[in-house]
């Protein structure tokens, strides 16, 4: 391998690392929602279900912004 | 007496998962190096099952577990043809997963309920079953041998042959890796001809597997259909309630002519959400895909590393992340469509929809 080569793929990789930092904040976001949910169900267990349907919403929500770091991560290693 | 029963029965099953274990401890340390696994290639894109054909291996587990759904769903309509009031055995957990789905449905959309379950269960039907399917062992790692192109090879051990068909498997200590991809490319005519005289029986020299079958939602094509399906059909639930009035939420004429500055904003706001459906379909396909694929990814890469203690309660994991993703996205669908058949305007025609 060229140097050079070496040289971008070695950015490519340290990029796609760098990218994954944004599952940090949707790792928190998960987890501040889950504190908030159990803490509900706990003061009112009769309305778990749906503390406990709007709390998986809002994960997903949460979630889907690591899934946009990944998505970019695995485009930065595969198809840049 | 069924107390020990139940005791034997435990015994055997502890003695059976020791010696498999123990089969794990020798094929991954002791054994010899065609045993041992091997990390993985990662490949993004689904592959052709057969050179130059159309079908994937993704579409083909997709059809596997529609088969699977079609006939468990013949055999449940069959059941509750025949009449009878209980439910046994496995239509039991039909019956469960059904008012689950429907109350879920119910307590979002009220009365619309029953026009909206069809679609969203059928959904988190087929995403639940392709990815409970995608964790049958097998699945991303029998398949054709194939000439690498880039990354790592491996040398090829006979094991056996079935009927006339012979059975190869990697050897971990024949790694090498492929160094220029630039030679590799030059040197296609030649890749080409090997492949050629594989089919007369040779077999490639520095191989990797094309598998028969890969999870469905590792394929991007998969989750982005759904999520098609999935933000079409909300619009499509939002005229069936509303009629051309549903469109009025994206392009508010009315506002703009009566509501002054306010309704400027209201316009552009207007152009939002309907960028924010196009949006909605990148989130849907890139959330299943993402996970499951992370999923897959993270098995055969921990598979490698430490193929003994760790891989089942991984499996465990993934089943448990299938059903989220599954139950994550037909919540999500419920909540758009249901967003989408009420009356943005209602407070105004004071319709109840609570």
């Amino acid at each position: 391998m060229e140097f050079n080569d070496a040289f971008v793929k070695a950015f490519q990789l340290l990029g796609a690392g760098l990218a994954m930092l944004g599952a940090i904040g949707a790792g928190v976001g998960v987890g501040i929602a889950a504190s908030g949910g159990v803490q509900a169900m706990g003061r009112n267990p009769d309305a778990a279900p749906i503390i406990q349907t709007n709390m998986i919403l809002g994960m997903a929500f949460a979630e889907a912004v690591a899934i946009y770091a990944l998505a970019v991560a695995l485009i930065i290693i595969f198809a840049a | 007496m069924s107390g020990k029963m139940h005791e034997w029965k435990f015994g055997k099953k502890r003695w059976v998962i020791l010696a498999m274990v123990a089969l794990g401890v020798y094929a991954a340390y002791i054994g010899p190096s065609y045993l041992k696994p091997i990390s993985p290639t990662v490949v993004l894109p689904a592959e052709p099952i057969w050179r130059g054909l159309w079908i994937t291996n993704t579409m083909l587990a997709t059809i596997l577990a529609d088969i699977l759904l079609i006939l468990l769903g013949i055999s449940a309509y069959r059941f509750v043809k025949s009449g009878k009031l209980v439910p046994t055995g496995i239509y039991n957990a039909f019956e469960a997963i059904f008012e689950f789905l429907y109350n879920s449905v119910e307590g979002a959309t009220g009365k619309w309920a029953k026009k909206i379950v069809p679609l969203v269960g059928t959904i988190f039907l087929l995403i639940f079953v392709a990815n409970m399917v995608k964790l049958v062992p097998g699945f991303e790692s029998i398949g054709w041998l194939e000439e690498a192109h880039k990354g790592y090879g491996y040398g090829t051990v006979k094991l056996f042959s079935i009927g006339g068909l012979p059975v190869y498997t990697l050897d971990k200590a024949q790694r090498t890796a492929i160094q220029n991809e630039d030679a590799a490319h030059t040197e296609e005519g030649a890749a080409d001809t090997a492949e050629e005289v594989e089919h007369t029986g040779e077999v490639c020299t520095v191989c990797h597997v094309i598998p028969f079958f890969r999870g469905s939602a590792t394929d991007l094509n998969f989750t982005f259909a759904l999520a098609m399906i999935a933000v079409v059909m909300t619009q499509v639930y939002g005229v069936w309630s509303l009629g051309p009035r549903y469109f009025t939420k994206f392009f508010q004429f009315g506002r703009l002519v009566k509501g002054g500055v306010f309704g400027i904003i209201d316009f552009a706001v207007g152009f939002l959400e309907l960028i924010l459906e196009f949006a909605k379909i990148l989130s849907f396909s890139f959330r299943l895909f993402g996970n499951i694929f992370a999923g897959a990814l993270l098995l055969s890469i921990i598979g490698a590393l430490l193929p003994v203690v760790l891989p089942p309660g991984l499996y465990l994991f993934e089943v448990f992340f299938g059903i989220i993703q599954a139950y994550v996205f037909f919540l999500l669908a419920t909540m758009f469509i249901s967003m989408a058949v009420v009356n943005p305007h209602g407070e105004e025609h004071s319709e109840a929809h609570a």
